[in-house]
């Protein structure tokens, strides 16, 4: 495979990692595109941290391979791999400088003095650490160990840069003008990134690509606004955001349109693009920020897909209100943008909601 | 290993055990590694264990040469006449006759204790009787002293058989559980004052509890000698009926030396109480009095324990204290010492250092594998700094009327050394000198303690934190096994690894004994387990990524050893080197059976110009010996301040 943008990196095939009786990775296959940022995400213990250490050699699969360049590295060591890592706790080594930090790689791969000099310097430039190059790293706050590490991981020109939960130690705030400062970065010098988080908010925020997995097993592999708007199951769903099921049943098709039957009556919806036919249940999924809602006193003729409810918890959060609604036996829960006093409803008022005809679902 | 089932356990070995195999470096390293420490620890203390299980018989060998024309008959009326000529022999066993073509050999076997010329002499003396029956047959006659080695528990019938040797074990026992005792107590009212009592009187209880410390293991028989010894300068002054020798004098000597270890124990117990649960306690009513017997003593009791154990182990081994003070009173370390040096009674040796084992291994077993990694205090969050509660007085006279005598008897323990040390002869000539630091023998005996200690701490350290760093960080088949014959010994008491090696290294190929290298070794890796735990606690702070961060930039392991571990555990390798000095400086109890002349070391040269009554050269070479021990200490704590302030 030639190189060249669009074209394939890094190609894992198969890989399955055991811990005992426990299958931390289970056959887990994809591939990641030169210059992108793509995120393993997942809750903990979902393998994520496992399969970044098989790409830089820590860990060793028990089954598959992978292809780093057109190359099978599977059985190489970290050392004889061109992939670099920033750890979740940097892993700065204590007793060196931060300078001496950035040249270690060089220093190992014996290069001369004046060039590891300058590509320091240059290092340091680029992670906007000039001048504190003789400090050592206790003398350094969380964010600038954070730099060093990153300039320290790209001395060596590696063909992926590896973040394990690289945001994790740092405070909010710091969270994220990092992260924007890394996508910044990997834009400008055409990175390809593998970056492991389990905050869903910076996966969405940072990547190209997200792999969503769980329980050692990849959920769905997307871009941030499938993941979001398509989630291939309920797990996805929950994982990223806000989420409301409404579980029905298709009574009839009429066009591309069909009908439904959920608890609260009935609805009428596109049809989606897999394939499905009267008698299925399916799941809905309508993300809180979708919903309409009204007065239950106004009149809304011609609408359809309109269910009722009583407002149950009303939750002022600032840019949104976070509404929990009672509808029959469920509870559903609906956000809005912008709360202006008049919007506002009060707790125990009843309510009208609104459900958009293109509706993401998946059988139940 | 509880939580695996057996198949995991097997499962896990064979994994590691290709892991292991992948890595050339690491299996020879290991395998080093494994050598040495069967050679210099395993060995020798299977040597003891073997050792009291056999029993020696002296023997003589007759062998005739006989002068026969034609009846090969008359061999065997040689052989017989021989047998019947020594019949009436003394001492005897057995007596075992082969006859070969021409001679007539007889071996005689004498019990274990018989004394072999003696039985040489009496079959010389009982052959010559039977003359006249032999002088025709036989041309020449040879007699060979020897000695049989039979595997059987004699030695330990013959052990509980004669008072002689169980009395020693009856006192050691009753000793430690004494001392244990005593230093329990005394190092609860150290610690609990040190902690609770007037502002004023915790300082110098807490320096008062350590200061036994930086002591040569026996300066306070030392200094009770000079004090209340047969010419000691109270029994004098007084005219006492009595003298210091024997049960009193040990006990108040171990109670001495050993208060450091119970008080820096209960110490840590007692600190970590939090001081919330006294102020509940009496806020529900609770006197005084209460809280002490329902809240502070239950509490403290993981700690006691703990210091209990250790104090009753090391009181049981205990060489220096009974050998210098113990007067006509017999005890396990000091009576093993004495069946080897006047009665080469080995096998006796050995049986009295196994009943020294047992007891520190029990311990040494429940402390690593049960106690170890359990925290005692129960109580979550952090302690509030709350106002310091006022010590009732119903608690403070009584603990006062105890921690105040012994603190005066340590203080006066060392002063009268360093007075002794300097004066010609106490209370004789009360003179100003400085002759005891200037004898020849006493100077030469400090260099080679230099030496030693130089030497010891050099190899221990080392080869203690390499094998923190595979034990901690590579994948080795039976690494917990490894582990454990490391810290042996460290656990078995000096005097049997004293006696281990006079065994096993006095044949060859491996003839040590006599050497210098003998003691060296022994004493590096008596100390061992100073540098490897000490590597290992440094290792175990050191997250792995920093580690894997350099193999990542692409260093090799052994880069990664020398360029990131190497510096980051310094600190380990350098405490273990003064900890291991120090220790050096004052050892007895191993050293003691392996010196040789021309090797006499600092410790023990005090031991034997005490025993000849040069008592101000005695204090004079202790005085010496505790400036090295302050300098060594001085150092540790300047770089544990170092080492805290910088780079962690």
């Amino acid at each position: 495979m030639a190189n060249g943008n669009g074209s394939i990196i890094l190609e894992l095939k198969n890989i399955t990692k055991r811990f005992g009786d426990l299958i931390a990775v289970n056959d887990i296959s994809f591939s990641v595109e030169k210059g992108k940022l793509v995120t393993f995400v997942g809750p903990s213990g979902c393998g994520k941290t496992t399969l970044l250490r098989m790409v830089s050699g820590f860990a060793e699969p028990d089954d598959g391979e992978i292809i780093l360049d057109g190359q099978n590295v599977t059985k190489k060591s970290p050392n004889a791999r061109d992939t670099a890592m920033v750890f979740q706790n940097y892993a700065l080594f204590p007793h060196m400088t931060v300078a001496k930090n950035i040249g270690f790689g060089m220093k190992i791969r014996k290069k001369s003095r004046d060039e590891i000099n300058k590509e320091v310097k240059r290092l340091l430039a680029l992670v906007k650490m000039e001048g504190l190059g003789e400090r050592r790293p206790h003398e350094l706050s969380g964010g600038q160990q954070q730099r060093v590490a990153l300039a320290r991981a790209l001395s060596l020109n590696p063909k992926i840069l590896l973040l394990d939960e690289p945001l994790s130690n740092l405070d909010a705030n710091l969270r994220i003008n990092m992260r924007e400062e890394i996508r910044r970065l990997q834009r400008r010098l055409g990175l390809t990134i593998i970056f492991v988080t389990h905050d869903q908010e910076e996966a969405m925020s940072i990547s190209d690509l997200l792999v969503v997995m769980d329980q050692g097993v990849v959920k769905q592999v997307g871009s941030p606004t499938e993941v979001y708007k398509k989630p291939s199951d309920e797990f996805v769903a929950n994982f990223v955001g806000h989420i409301n099921f409404f579980p029905g049943e298709v009574i009839a098709f009429s066009g591309d349109e069909m009908d439904l039957k959920i608890a609260q009556g009935n609805l009428k919806v596109k049809r989606p693009s897999s394939p499905v036919s009267i008698g299925n249940r399916v799941k809905l999924v309508v993300r809180p920020e979708s919903i309409d809602l009204v007065d239950a006193r106004n009149e809304l003729a011609g609408i359809e897909n309109v269910i009722e409810g009583h407002i149950e918890v009303a939750m002022y959060i600032g840019s949104i209100i976070r509404y929990t609604i009672r509808a029959g036996d469920q509870t559903i829960c609906v956000d809005k943008a912008d709360p202006q006093h008049s919007d506002i409803f009060q707790e125990g008022s009843r309510v009208k909601l609104t459900l958009k005809k293109e509706i993401h679902m998946f059988k139940a | 290993m509880s939580i695996f089932s057996r198949h995991h356990f097997f499962q896990n070995l064979v994994s590691d055990t290709q892991h292991f195999l992948r890595s050339p470096g690491l299996v020879a390293v290991t395998s080093v590694a494994w050598i040495l420490l069967l050679l210099f620890i395993v060995f020798p203390i299977g040597a003891v264990l073997l050792k009291s299980f056999t029993v020696n018989f002296p023997t003589v060998t007759i062998i005739s040469q006989n002068n026969l024309s034609s009846e090969t008959e008359s061999e065997k009326r040689v052989t017989q006449t021989i047998l019947t000529a020594l019949k009436p022999l003394e001492g005897v066993e057995e007596i075992r006759p082969t006859t070969t073509e021409k001679s007539s050999v007889v071996v005689i076997r004498f019990r274990t204790v018989w004394d072999d010329i003696r039985g040489l002499n009496d079959a010389k003396r009982a052959l010559k009787k039977a003359d006249e029956n032999l002088s025709p047959y036989v041309e020449k006659m040879d007699f060979k002293l020897g000695q049989e080695t039979i595997k059987s528990f004699a030695t330990y019938i013959s052990f509980f058989s004669k008072k002689y040797y169980y009395e020693a074990l009856r006192n050691s026992i009753v000793l430690a559980i004494t001392t244990t005792v005593l230093v329990v107590c005394i190092a609860f009212c150290f610690a609990y004052l040190g902690l609770k009592g007037p502002r004023i009187i915790r300082g110098p209880l807490r320096l008062l509890g350590l200061l036994p410390l930086i002591a040569p293991p026996f300066l306070f028989a030392l200094s009770l000698i000079v004090m209340g010894g047969r010419q000691g300068i109270l029994t004098k002054a007084f005219m006492l009926p009595f003298h210091i020798y024997g049960w009193p004098g040990v006990i108040i000597a171990q109670v001495i030396t050993f208060l450091p270890l119970g008080y820096l124990m209960i110490e840590n117990v007692l600190r970590s109480l939090n001081p919330n649960l006294d102020d509940a306690a009496s806020d529900m009513g609770a006197s005084e009095i209460d809280i002490f017997f329902k809240i502070t003593i239950p509490l403290a009791i993981p700690g006691i324990l703990k210091a209990a154990l250790l104090v009753f182990i090391i009181s049981i081994a205990d060489f220096g204290n009974p050998m210098l003070i113990g007067g006509g009173v017999s005890f396990l370390a000091t009576k093993a010492y004495f069946l080897w040096i006047s009665e080469s009674n080995l096998e006796m040796s050995a049986v009295f250092c196994v009943f020294m084992v047992i007891p520190s291994m029990i311990i040494f077993i429940v402390h690593e594998y049960i106690i170890k990694g359990k925290k005692y205090t129960t109580i979550g969050g952090k302690p509030q700094q709350t106002e310091k509660r006022k010590i009732s007085l119903k608690i403070f006279s009584p603990m006062m009327a105890i921690t105040t005598p012994v603190s005066l008897m340590i203080v006066f323990c060392f002063g009268i050394i360093f007075v002794g040390a300097f004066t010609k002869i106490l209370m004789i000539d009360n003179s100003f000198t400085l002759e005891h630091f200037e004898s020849p023998n006493g100077i030469r005996s400090l260099m080679n303690s230099l030496r030693f200690a130089f030497s010891s701490a050099l190899i221990a350290p080392i080869f203690g934190v390499t094998l923190s760093y595979i034990l901690v960080r590579r994948r080795i088949p039976f690494k917990r096994v490894l582990e454990f014959v490391a810290l042996l010994g460290f656990a078995v008491p000096g005097t049997v690894m004293g006696i281990g090696y006079i065994i096993f290294f006095n044949s060859p190929p491996l003839k040590l004994t006599g050497t210098f290298a003998i003691m060296v070794i022994n004493e590096a890796f008596r100390n061992l387990s100073v540098g490897l735990e000490a590597g290992m606690s440094k290792l175990h702070q050191i997250d792995i990524a920093i580690e894997e961060a350099a193999i990542d930039m692409g260093a090799s392991s052994f880069k990664v050893f020398t360029r990131i571990v190497l510096p980051l555990i310094s600190s380990a390798l350098v405490a273990g080197f003064l900890y291991t000095f120090m220790v050096g400086m004052i050892a007895v109890s191993a050293v003691i059976f392996l010196i040789s002349p021309g090797n006499h070391l600092a410790s023990l040269y005090i031991l034997s110009v005490a025993e000849e009554g040069f008592l101000g050269m005695a204090c004079a070479i202790s005085v010496m010996l505790i400036i090295v021990v302050l300098a060594c200490l001085g150092t540790l704590k300047l770089l544990a301040q170092y080492t805290k302030s910088a780079i962690f």
